[in-house]
């Protein structure tokens, strides 16, 4: 039967990649025609306009190519339709990369291991797009309530608001993380060297004043990580799966 | 001047009547064809995949990220406004990529925060960064990146595949752990987390392990909450990129 690549690269799924895509570009093409036509009226002129986008374009040429390559890195998991709508776009390597990693785990999956099949695929590509739509369908129902003035939890309680995000981000990439020291050796050797080149890339982030470092550490992390994988894995040192 | 104030009123709400139109019809838009690839698959492809498999992995999914999926629209709205809120969910990566060109933008032009020419030109370089972002995916992840997976060794590609998560999830824990700095919070997590995944998991069988992460958040939530530093004023995560 067909392979999984013959799957994650279904032509209608490319189909759906670039739409997406498109429909950014069709957003993009009406608010710039939106601010040049009320640019005048606010003392937003047209090389402000010009220069505002520009050097936006310009400021996110490091932060794109980062992503590039934790996409890149992610091809041989999902397919380039996959990736580029849910890493590229919308998601985030961290958020969707632990969806898929949570609904291949109800099936009994390891995320790229021997029961990464066609059916597994599917199943976590489901799970990601349901579950990364919840931040567009947040988004477009609290938007305009927010606008209104309806909801006002910050006001409410700011410690509770300070708190919430930063414990469920930190609980859920915590728990991920641990969860996958029991897998094997290569595992936990995997997760420790991808936890400290991120705290060098950090640490000379700061000392050298080199930001950029910052954006690129998750890149640098998944590269080295994974040849540390693969040599250690060539060693036997791999899960029997 | 003849009250330059009702003027630029009346433009301003038709610039805000259309981004939020047009903002929330794209982003629907989005969202459907984001939809559409996944369904697809499940249901013309051929496999058979049974609906309650479907329906537990979106659970055990849901229950993870569910909270986050509310709370992150609430702490950005400040931030973004109403506009640039349909953009920032659409393209992704806001705290690294959106919000920083925003700001260079708004230093770019000389634009005092607060103002509409701000509220402008972090619109303005949100457009300039999707359209920078989309084509550098295009290229280097659609074209050059698929010839590049085809051209690598096939040992090396899977060993990607097997351990692309953990290493991904090693430097996820750090950059979070440094970004919100709340020493006490991520104790409580790592605490819990390694409870439940490697004490309770192990005894209490599968269906608990489908839903040990959410248990993880949600206990730690509790926790955090309960044990918090009262003394201490929180600042919401995104405050100190306030432009």
């Amino acid at each position: 039967m067909n392979t999984l690549s013959d799957y994650v690269n279904m032509p209608f799924l490319w189909f759906c990649a670039l739409a997406v895509f498109a429909v950014i570009i069709l957003q993009t093409v009406i608010y710039v025609r939106a601010a040049r036509l009320v640019g005048p009226d606010v003392g937003f002129t047209r090389q402000d306009l010009r220069q505002s986008f520009r050097s936006g374009g310009v400021a996110a040429i490091g932060p794109s190519l980062a992503v590039v390559v934790v996409a890149v890195a992610l091809l041989p998991l999902f397919g380039a339709p996959a990736v580029l709508v849910r890493i590229g776009l919308v998601g985030s390597a961290a958020t969707e990369t632990s969806s898929a990693n949570l609904a291949a785990g109800t099936l009994d999956a390891e995320l790229g291991g021997a029961g990464w099949t066609p059916d597994v695929f599917t199943v976590a590509f489901l799970a990601m797009s349901l579950s990364g739509g919840l931040w567009m369908l947040a988004t477009l129902i609290l938007t305009p309530l927010l606008k209104r003035g309806d909801v006002k939890l910050r006001s409410v309680n700011p410690a509770l608001m300070a708190i919430v995000p930063s414990a469920a981000l930190l609980a859920a990439f915590a728990s991920l993380g641990i969860a996958e020291l029991p897998k094997s050796s290569v595992h936990i050797l995997t997760v420790v060297v991808s936890a400290i080149v991120m705290a060098v890339c950090l640490l000379l982030a700061r000392a050298l004043g080199a930001p950029w470092l910052r954006e690129w550490g998750l890149g640098f992390s998944i590269i080295i990580g994974l040849v540390v994988a693969y040599f250690a894995h060539g060693a036997g040192m791999g899960a029997t799966a | 001047m003849a009250s330059p104030t009702d003027t630029s009123a009346t433009a301003y709400a038709v610039y805000d009547r259309t981004t939020s139109r047009w903002g929330r019809l794209t982003m629907l838009l989005g969202l459907l064809f984001s939809y559409a690839g996944p369904v697809y698959l499940v249901l013309f492809s051929g496999l058979e995949i049974p609906l309650s498999d479907m329906l537990t992995a979106f659970l055990a999914v849901a229950a993870v990220f569910a909270i986050l999926a509310v709370v992150e629209p609430i702490t950005y709205y400040p931030v973004l406004g109403p506009a640039a809120m349909y953009q920032a969910f659409m393209i992704g990566n806001i705290a690294n990529k959106l919000l920083p060109s925003a700001i260079v933008a708004q230093a770019a032009i000389g634009a005092k925060p607060g103002t509409r020419r701000a509220e402008l030109a972090a619109v303005m370089a949100i457009c300039g960064a999707a359209v920078v972002h989309i084509f550098s995916l295009l290229l280097f992840v659609g074209i050059l990146g698929t010839w590049l997976v085809s051209v690598v060794p096939e040992p090396v590609v899977e060993v990607a595949r097997l351990y692309i998560f953990p290493a991904i999830i090693g430097a996820v824990i750090v950059q979070l752990a440094a970004y919100v700095k709340q020493p006490r919070i991520l104790l409580i997590a790592l605490a819990v987390g390694a409870v439940v995944q490697l004490l309770l998991v192990p005894v209490l069988g599968t269906t608990f392990r489908n839903f040990a992460t959410a248990v993880v958040v949600l206990a730690t939530m509790v926790l955090a909450w309960v044990l918090r530093d009262r003394k201490a004023e929180h600042a919401a995560p995104g405050d100190e990129s306030l432009p």
